[in-house]
């Protein structure tokens, strides 16, 4: 009943935030036709449907396991959209596009386990932290507060993570810690919006200004 | 870390940005075809196909020989320039 009463709002949260991010950036590829903004769309909107479903496997009873290992693997492929976007930034030349898949590579390197859920929060891990240091790389040529913040968001992220894993060798040893960690994450990543002027982004995303190009 | 291409919006974006420039700011006969080649730095063969595109959206409009950019093309740049700033706190590039 505790972790009910704890873990739904947290899951709450973080869908509201997810969902909003992705909304956002939908809002953006609809206006101005960027994949890059696309592919945030399909990494948010994953994150939150993953939210959606931890919620969800809260009442679920005998199924609960599978419903949080699909949760958890909707919020892995949503963090891949992300690495996927920086893999192309960074690999900017078309001979090697092999080489786009790079990050999915590194998930060969996993924490050794024997479940499902503990083989998909080490490729969230993974990512998170392959994300969070091309953020962090990303910051220091722009100098962007903003950047900064999305990048620890990303690397809090990876903490949640890794403490979620930790949490399911030692059952109950950080599982407040990690859900909260996360959620913090979420809200970090979140901060940033308020610059951008919410209501107008999203009050565009019907006008396709740049539809057809 | 590689500096990269442009990709193909922020091309458009400087497309119209040249167009603005030769439509509001002082200059208001229009931008011609060397101009935005120079300025946008597109190649006169991409070029001729993305101005079509830009006016086929509404973008951007001939007027004797010479290229303005319309309503619906700053408030293009507007969003642009918005989501440009979000795309970038994220580390990417619109």
């Amino acid at each position: 009943m505790l972790e009910v009463l704890f873990e739904l709002p947290m899951n709450l949260l973080g869908l509201g935030i997810s969902a909003f991010i992705g909304r956002f950036a939908y809002s953006g590829y609809a206006t101005v036709a960027s994949p890059n903004l696309l592919r945030l769309t399909f990494a948010f909107t994953s994150v939150a449907i993953g939210f959606a479903l931890l919620a969800s496997g809260l009442f679920a009873g005998d199924y609960s396991q599978a419903i949080t290992t699909a949760g958890l693997a909707a919020q892995a492929i949503g963090y891949f959209f992300i690495a996927f976007s920086h893999s192309l930034k960074s690999f900017d030349f078309s001979p090697h596009r092999h080489l786009l898949l790079a990050p999915l590579a590194i998930t060969g390197f996993v924490i050794p386990g024997n479940s499902l859920e503990h083989l998909v929060r080490s490729i969230s891990f993974i990512l998170l932290v392959y994300v969070s240091i091309e953020t962090m790389a990303s910051y220091m040529q722009g100098r962007r507060t903003s950047t900064l913040m999305i990048g620890s968001g990303l690397g809090l992220l990876a903490l949640a993570e890794l403490l979620s894993w930790y949490n399911f060798i030692f059952p109950g040893s950080f599982y407040v810690a990690a859900l909260s960690i996360k959620v913090a994450g979420f809200g970090l990543m979140f901060v940033p919006f308020s610059k951008f002027g919410l209501a107008s982004g999203l009050g565009r995303m019907n006008s396709q200004i740049g539809s057809g190009l | 870390m590689v500096a990269g291409y442009r990709t193909h919006v922020s091309i458009i974006a400087d497309i119209l940005s040249t167009a603005k420039q030769y439509s509001y700011e002082g200059y208001d006969t229009g931008a011609t075809v060397t101009l935005l080649i120079r300025k946008a730095n597109v190649p006169h063969q991409r070029l001729g196909s993305m101005v079509s595109a830009l006016k086929q959206a509404g973008l951007l409009y001939e007027a004797s020989a010479k290229y303005k950019i319309s309503e619906r093309g700053i408030e293009f740049l507007k969003a642009y320039s918005e989501f440009k700033g979000f795309a970038e706190t994220f580390g990417l590039r619109v």
